[in-house]
């Protein structure tokens, strides 16, 4: 009884350092993400980092390697194209979606039986992370945080102006490049607490939170990590005490403080306001 | 050393000419106003200055480098001010960051703001008449503040050239005024002020000189001396007049 306890004891400190993790990164990104309106990209640099990791079980390598490589691969040709076609960006990232996830098919085909271990990076499985994992998951979480802090102000300027930024000689190319990278490390973090699936709502649901309530990418990164932290750590207490999957629970809450979040919006209610006040001035002019 | 030396250049999208045979050359500071209708390649020449596109004939060369060989280099040296529809109007961005954005092309990738970066960056604001909004969203801003804080940006940079790409498109009158005295001011400064703009009347009374283009260099030189109801109906491809409103002229539509 008392391994069992050690055990199930060991599983949840690698789920709760896990889940922390992936909302710190995903949530920190997140924001960068939802204003430079990159979240279909974030989708399929989520779907090839899972083609990355069945490809790599099919190799009998380490599922993580396999999806950083394929997630850094994609992510740049996504940037190389969205500089070259501009204009179609759109139907550019719908074809390298497609792409990205019929190669994850392909290879999920290609397992001789049907494969557990491949399902995990599919819809995430938090409580089976391993020490091993927690270590490689720590590494990435240091870099992204720390190329984050370090490259922030580039960041702000190519999100709010890239056109201005390259003009007045910023190196727009490298920080594009260092951010995709980012978002392709982000992905690796998240695909074995939340899954390939379930990637793009925390990349997207917390800083879209946070938006409503901000008016600086500073404080926005702050209540988006803060938006990712309760609905990371809800789902997974909930998801324990209802033995239900903790990625899903993650997911709908996170969506769920996105339409509170819609509601009491700070932004939206000093619009209320001035509604209000042209219909008093209306009113009272008539 | 000419600021500016562009010699028949030509530019091309696919199979449209957008500049064909553009010869024209800055030889001291001055304010520069490119007035031609839309789609006349304006945006493009921009562009050319600052080495973002090439020319498939013609040589370029602005402040002793060849934009497309230095193009790091020279861009560290220009200010820019895109426009304004280009930018989200609700960006998560507080005026002082927009601002502070003008100092960083001149630091390394790993950067932080000095002092002398926080005060550049507010006397370009107070230089543009918005040293109150320095903690204010940007996106509480009206249309012409925001560009005022576009161009205290640039200026923030401390270029030798500034280029403004329709700086005063949709701008109240008074801000208008505002914007256009600051770029003057500027230029007493010895900064050389470009602006590019399909309004003609607004900056006609501060330029020093104008160039009309329409893909081709129309007339070049001192406003006074080049504008002319042929030149003009020449470069929008439609009657233009010049009325006389107490001594300035005003052009309209013919």
């Amino acid at each position: 009884m008392g391994t069992f306890n050690f055990f199930l004891y060991s599983f949840l400190i690698n789920a709760l350092i896990a889940t922390l993790l992936t909302s710190l990164t995903t949530s920190a990104v997140g924001v960068f993400v939802v204003q430079k309106k990159m979240s279909t990209m974030g989708a399929a640099v989520a779907h090839s980092s899972l083609a990355g990791a069945i490809l790599a079980l099919l190799l009998k390598i380490n599922p993580l390697l396999g999806a950083f490589i394929l997630s850094i691969l994609f992510s740049f040709l996504i940037s190389y194209i969205g500089k070259k076609e501009e204009g179609r960006m759109d139907v550019m990232l719908g074809l390298v979606f497609g792409l990205s996830t019929a190669l994850a098919v392909l290879f999920l085909s290609l397992t001789s039986t049907y494969s557990v271990s491949a399902w995990q990076y599919i819809i995430g499985d938090v409580l089976s992370v391993t020490i091993d994992e927690i270590n490689i998951l720590l590494t990435l979480t240091f870099t992204t945080l720390l190329l984050i802090t370090l490259l922030f102000k580039g960041f702000k300027f190519i999100v709010f102006d890239e056109e201005t930024a390259e003009a007045m000689g910023l190196r727009t190319d490298l920080l594009r490049y260092t951010l995709t990278m980012i978002v392709a490390i982000v992905t690796v973090i998240s695909l074995k607490v939340v899954g390939s699936i379930l990637t793009i709502i925390l990349l997207v649901a917390p800083a879209a939170s946070a938006y409503e309530f901000s008016h600086s990418f500073e404080k926005a990164v702050i209540l988006a990590e803060l938006f990712a932290l309760t609905s990371g750590l809800t789902g997974l207490i909930a998801s324990i005490y209802l033995n239900v999957s903790a990625s899903a629970i993650t997911g709908i809450i996170a969506v769920f403080t996105y339409f509170l979040s819609y509601i009491f919006s700070t932004k939206r209610r000093k619009c209320k306001c001035i509604v209000k006040q042209i219909r008093v001035i209306k009113e009272k002019t008539l | 050393m000419n600021i500016v030396k562009v010699e028949n250049v030509y530019v091309a999208y696919g199979p449209f000419i957008a500049l064909e045979d553009v010869t024209w050359s800055i030889k001291k500071p001055l304010f520069l106003s490119v007035i031609g209708p839309n789609g006349a390649g304006k945006t493009t020449l921009l562009r050319v200055l600052l080495g973002l596109i090439k020319p498939f004939v013609g040589k370029v060369e602005v402040l002793g480098l060849d934009p497309s060989k230095k193009a790091l280099k020279l861009r560290r040296r220009i200010g820019y001010v895109p426009q304004r529809e280009r930018i989200d109007p609700a960006a998560l961005v507080l005026v002082k960051d927009v601002v502070l954005m003008g100092r960083l092309p001149k630091k390394k990738p790993i950067a932080f703001f000095t002092k002398e970066d926080v005060e550049k960056a507010r006397e370009a604001l107070k230089l543009v008449d918005m040293d109150n909004f320095w903690d204010k969203p940007f996106s509480h801003l009206s249309g012409g503040q925001q560009q005022r804080v576009l161009i205290a940006r640039a200026i923030a940079s401390q270029p030798e050239i500034l280029l403004l790409d329709e700086p005063l498109a949709g701008v109240d009158i008074a801000s208008e005024g505002r914007i256009l005295q600051a770029l003057k001011n500027l230029v007493s400064e010895g900064v050389t002020v470009v602006i590019v703009t399909h309004n003609l009347n607004p900056s006609l009374k501060l330029s020093d000189e104008v160039i009309l283009l329409n893909r081709k260099v129309v007339a070049a030189g001192p406003p006074q001396k080049v504008l002319n109801e042929e030149t003009l109906t020449k470069t929008f491809m439609r009657e233009m007049k010049i009325l006389r409103l107490e001594k300035e002229k005003v052009i309209v539509e013919g």
